[in-house]
């Protein structure tokens, strides 16, 4: 089926089974490779993406569903000359090891930073559920805090 | 030592024990999961248009003064990249944004001969590395005098600029158009003081495309015209193959072929769900020939089973029935790697030649494996390593990449075989579980007297890729296995310890710190049991007995740094109580305190003092990164993690089951303590995972007055 | 068409009455036990023969699992605490709740599952550990159910998709079909509306 969705600001359209989780046609058919696979069973959080702002696991979202939605990827949220407050919290405090889980987690603490400017610890705890191996989560609430605070002074 | 080099090829004989070639050629680097990082290049950098088909390349130099560095070794998380580029920037003289470190692949450098790992990779490049980038300055010198016709030692050099006798060059304009490089007599001697990168906490190199999600990793690599492919592995252990009935599988939409080999099905598709989708319909029997359970791995895994390699006999062995002797026994689970990027690997099979990218920690190894496995010439097959997506010793064994190969050459296509999470939990090579049995006795002191460790384990370095069993044998032990088993406290007057070699019916390998976090909670939750015993402070019981070696000293001094920082007492204050805990390997000590509290019957880690002794730091940021992630790793270890024998398989296969420490786990607080005991740096990326089981078993012991044994550690096994 | 638009707020808040984050203890009474007005009619046969058939569905972990007492949803056929610790906190979470893995249809490549308008119930409407008798009690407790007629409580029972999900539970994380509620999904539609329509009898304990 033909799809059509805003991604990144740009109108896509794509022509697929409309089951299939949209994290392999923004990897696999748009070239997006920022989106992670980790599990394909929306445990780890890797593939994390934002369906009209919200956070969203992409390896159970099937494409159909992002019919007319705002999409929005890691290589949408900032860039190097123009990074979202939260990457550019993560550059601040040296968040990334291997850096596999990193757009997951930035898309997730994007997404809880709409809503929640201000997020407390807990709250950080009860929304960043993401998994990462490398256990940078030290260095991840310092620049939520961090990234907080760049986007409430913006 | 002076050392010789050649003029010829440009050879540089550096303590790397291998040869090098500085060569000045074309970015001939173009396996299409760099073309973002190429594209960027190119547009930027138009390179220079040697042959660059030198089969050994260290550095290159571009057209805009750049040095590509093609790095032996591989960047997992570690922040090697970063520190070899400090590295190289203090000796080559160039700015840290003027380098490139790029992973070699066989066919464009050298790779590493063993692997990525060991937490080595710093601290073995720290000698050649900064002795290749001096012989480089040098021989850039040597040709810029030639060109000023100056003499070269009024050279100077700074930036990726040489100056002298009121003219400058870049080491780009230096280069170029020449063919024969310069001799040196001699190896130059790196500096050893008066750094300018080395020692600062610089970024990483590999930030920017981190966080903004560039196609840096194997599993974003692509060859054009690639399909895609799933692969159907018994889930059961030591099945096989019995049947399989491809008719559904075959007529799914986008299936290409269905490829029986004799122990695995693959299922080549143009996009990966399609392959999934199809491998979903695949009917598949097994024969079983074990029900493999828990029990049946209780019953292998016993001290006094398998075969005795004793490492440590000093004076004499205890007699565990006398009455005087204290007896513990300890166990930890199998542990699974659990890496985020799960193994994947994209193979171009074609005319007799193949090309397989990869994120790996063998690079050398995987070269000819696949060669073997293909039955080519080790020339014939180009092994490209990528960023990894997390290592932890997961990426020892690559052998996946003879499936890509296979399917690659049985459709005549390049095809991405990538692997499922669930079959990244149940082909992944183990942490081995293990059984400790400690002994120790009071001497009239009330310091200990006799230590014993008695321990079994599966494999780690036996029956592995990485080091021959003649060798593991000739070192009369799993040297794997025994990281951390051995007894540092050698004022001990008698002390011994002995590891018990199992066999078990699954691979078990390297896993961070190998058998480090299991063995450290055994030895330290038993010295912490024996000075409760002996009632005295934890601290002066332990520093008692350790003698006046030099890394007995370092082994005191973390301690003592730890204890001072972390204000250690040993007693519960405000339900909060302290365990403190240390740990020697690979020659970097370090000791924990962890403060803990105990809620609605979980264990809350609040804070972890550590102090490490890993010398010289070259980035002391990336240092603390690596010491916080062992300790939330190894308390991930210890408190959490724990795979299991169920219907035969290995279980769970998913994470959420398979129980992880997550953000709500970390420590709000933790202070890092680098001491340098030594001028050169140490391993560091796992001796910190050591101390941490013990540090948190010996805070809820003071919390409960009962001693956990068992990881992974919680209160319900308190209960039982 | 005003009524309608109630039955539709209604339901919405049924399914999704989420937004008040917690419910203190007091606030959740369970009515007096109603006794069944006519006490010899064999419609009170056909009356819990019909409530038995419906509480065989209620009461499986298919629908417990998400009316939980203790503010953590389940999952599984063993009723685990949802992975994670998911809690009643997320369902309004601003980076991690429902929608951002359960989507309006189940999916079998990741097997979470998924129905329109998926959600927690309501602290209100907490079933885990009660009994049948309780359950129904609370149910049909206007001040527990959002409240609902009988006859709302009916077409939720019967029509929300998400109610219905029960007998589509799609395939699990390892890929095997969910287990379906005892009860066939015709047979237990016809039971709830028998039940409704013979006067919603809850029978004694």
């Amino acid at each position: 089926m033909k799809i059509s969705f805003i991604l990144n600001g740009q109108p896509q359209t794509v022509d697929v089974d409309g089951n299939v989780p949209l994290l392999w046609v923004i990897r696999d058919m748009l070239d997006l490779k920022g989106t992670k696979f980790g599990c394909g069973k929306a445990a780890c959080g890797a593939c994390t993406i934002h369906v009209n702002d919200e956070a969203v696991r992409s390896c159970s979202y099937a494409a159909k569903y992002a019919e007319g939605q705002k999409i929005t990827t890691i290589e949408g949220l900032g860039s190097e000359s123009d990074p979202h407050p939260v990457q550019q919290a993560w550059m601040e405090e040296i968040v990334p090891q291997c850096g596999y889980c990193q757009p997951g987690f930035i898309m997730a603490t994007a997404a809880l930073l709409n809503k929640n400017p201000n997020p407390s610890d807990e709250e950080i705890d009860q929304n960043i559920v993401n998994v990462c191996r490398c256990a940078t989560y030290y260095r991840m609430r310092k620049a939520i805090h961090r990234a907080a605070e760049i986007q409430n002074n913006a | 030592m002076s050392k010789k080099i050649s003029r010829r090829k440009f050879l540089v004989r550096g303590s790397l024990g291998t040869l090098g070639v500085l060569a000045v050629g074309t970015y001939l680097f173009r396996n299409p999961l760099r073309r973002t990082l190429i594209e960027t290049i190119d547009a930027t950098l138009p390179s220079y248009s040697g042959t660059g088909t030198e089969a050994t390349l260290w550095f290159e130099l571009t057209k805009e003064n750049k040095v590509i560095f093609h790095s032996p070794k591989v960047e997992m998380g570690q922040g090697s990249f970063t520190s070899f580029a400090q590295m190289i920037a203090e000796e080559l003289d160039v700015s840290l944004d003027q380098i490139v470190i790029q992973a070699a692949a066989t066919e464009t450098g050298i790779v590493d001969g063993l692997s990525t790992g060991g937490s080595l990779s710093i601290a073995t490049f720290w000698k050649p590395l900064r002795e290749l980038a001096a012989t480089m300055r040098e021989m850039l010198k040597m040709l810029a005098a030639q060109k000023l016709g100056v003499a070269a030692n009024s050279l100077s050099t700074k930036d990726g600029i040489i100056s002298g006798g009121g003219k400058t060059l870049t080491y780009a304009a230096v280069a170029e158009g020449v063919t024969e490089w310069p001799e040196l007599d001699e190896v130059p001697e790196p500096r050893s003081s008066g750094f300018k990168h080395i020692g600062k906490p610089v970024q990483r190199v590999d930030l920017g495309p981190k966080v903004f999600g560039e196609p840096i990793f194997g599993m974003d690599a692509e060859i054009p015209g690639m399909l895609h492919a799933a692969i159907i592995r018994p889930s059961a252990i030591g099945a096989k193959l019995k049947s399989v009935d491809t008719e559904t599988a075959s007529k799914m939409p986008g299936v290409v072929q269905v490829v029986k080999m004799e122990e695995w099905v693959g299922i080549v598709a143009q996009s990966y769900p399609q392959a999934l989708a199809a491998k979903m319909k695949m009917k598949v029997e097994w024969d079983i020939p074990k029900v493999w359970t828990n029990e049946d791995l209780q019953e292998i895994l016993q001290v006094g089973k398998g075969d005795r390699l004793a490492s440590q006999k000093e004076g004499d062995a205890l007699d565990p029935a006398s009455e005087d002797v204290m007896t513990m026994e300890f166990r930890s689970p199998i542990g699974a790697h659990a890496q985020l990027e799960p193994n994947a690997a994209v193979a171009d099979y074609k005319d007799g030649k193949v090309t397989v990218i990869l994120s790996t920690q063998v690079i050398g190894i995987t070269q000819k494996m696949v060669a073997d496995a293909m039955d080519l010439e080790l020339e014939n097959v180009n092994i490209v390593p990528t960023y990894l997506g997390g290592g932890f010793g997961r990426r020892l064994n690559t052998s996946h990449a003879i499936q890509a190969c296979e399917l690659s050459k049985a459709v005549g296509k390049p095809v991405k075989y990538v692997f499922t999470r669930k079959e990244e939990f149940q082909n992944d090579q183990f942490r081995p579980p293990t059984h400790h049995i400690m002994h120790g006795r009071l001497g009239e002191d009330g310091y200990l007297d006799s230590l014993e460790h008695h321990y079994a384990s599966g494999d780690v370095s036996f029956n592995s890729v990485l080091l021959p069993n003649f060798l593991n044998n000739a070192l009369g032990t799993d040297v794997g296995a025994i990281r951390g088993a051995n007894i540092m406290y050698h004022k001990i007057p008698n002390y011994h310890t002995v590891q018990w070699h199992l066999t078990l019916p699954f691979a078990t390998s390297w896993w961070r710190s190998l058998g480090l976090l299991a063995n450290t909670f055994a030895v330290e939750s038993f010295v912490d049991e024996m000075a409760l015993k002996a009632k005295k402070d934890p601290v002066d019981f332990r520093l008692k007995r350790l003698d006046d070696s030099p890394n007995a000293k370092r082994i005191r001094k973390v301690i003592e740094t730890a204890v001072e920082k972390s204000g250690y007492v040993d007693e519960v204050v405000d339900g909060r109580a302290m365990g403190l805990a240390a740990s020697i390997d690979t020659g970097t000590p370090a000791a924990h305190v962890a403060e803990v509290s105990i809620k609605d019957g979980n264990i809350i880690v609040h804070k972890v003092t550590c102090a490490v002794d890993c010398g010289l730091a070259v980035n002391p940021d990336q240092v603390r990164a690596q010491c916080e992630g062992a300790i939330i790793m190894g308390m991930s270890g210890a408190l959490y993690e724990k795979m299991e024998l169920k219907d035969g398989a290995l279980t769970p296969t998913i994470y959420g089951p398979y129980k992880m420490a997550l953000m709500r786990h970390a420590p709000k607080e933790i202070d890092i303590h680098l001491v340098q005991g030594v001028d050169i740096p140490m391993p560091v990326g796992e001796p910190p995972m050591g101390p941490i089981g013990a540090a948190i078993g010996n805070a809820v012991r003071r919390l409960t007055g009962k001693r956990l044994t068992e990881l992974p550690i919680n209160l319900e096994k308190l209960e039982a | 068409m005003k009524i309608r638009i109630t039955y539709l707020t209604l339901l919405v808040l049924l399914v999704t009455g989420l937004s008040v984050a917690s419910y203190p203890e007091e606030d959740f009474r369970l009515p007096e036990k109603q006794v069944p007005s006519t006490e010899e009619d064999s419609p009170d046969d056909e009356s819990l023969i019909a409530f038995n058939k419906m509480m065989d569905v209620l009461t499986h972990q298919r629908c417990l699992n998400c009316h939980p007492s203790d503010n953590i949803p389940k999952q599984g056929e063993d009723s685990h605490p949802h992975r994670f610790d998911i809690t009643r906190a997320n369902a309004s979470g601003a980076a991690t709740n429902c929608n951002t893995c359960h989507q309006a249809s189940n999916n079998d490549f990741s097997g979470v599952p998924g129905a329109p308008d998926w959600a927690l119930a309501p602290h209100s409407m907490r079933w885990e550990g009660l009994s049948r008798v309780e359950i129904a009690t609370s149910m049909m407790n206007r001040a527990n159910n959002g409240n609902r007629s009988a006859e709302d409580i009916m077409h939720h029972l019967t029509e929300h998709e998400l109610v219905l999900w029960a007998w589509e539970p799609g395939m699990d994380v390892a890929g095997n079909p969910r287990e379906l509620p005892p009860v066939s999904k015709e047979d237990y539609i016809a039971a709830v509306k028998k039940w409704i329509e013979l006067g919603a009898i809850i029978p004694q304990e």
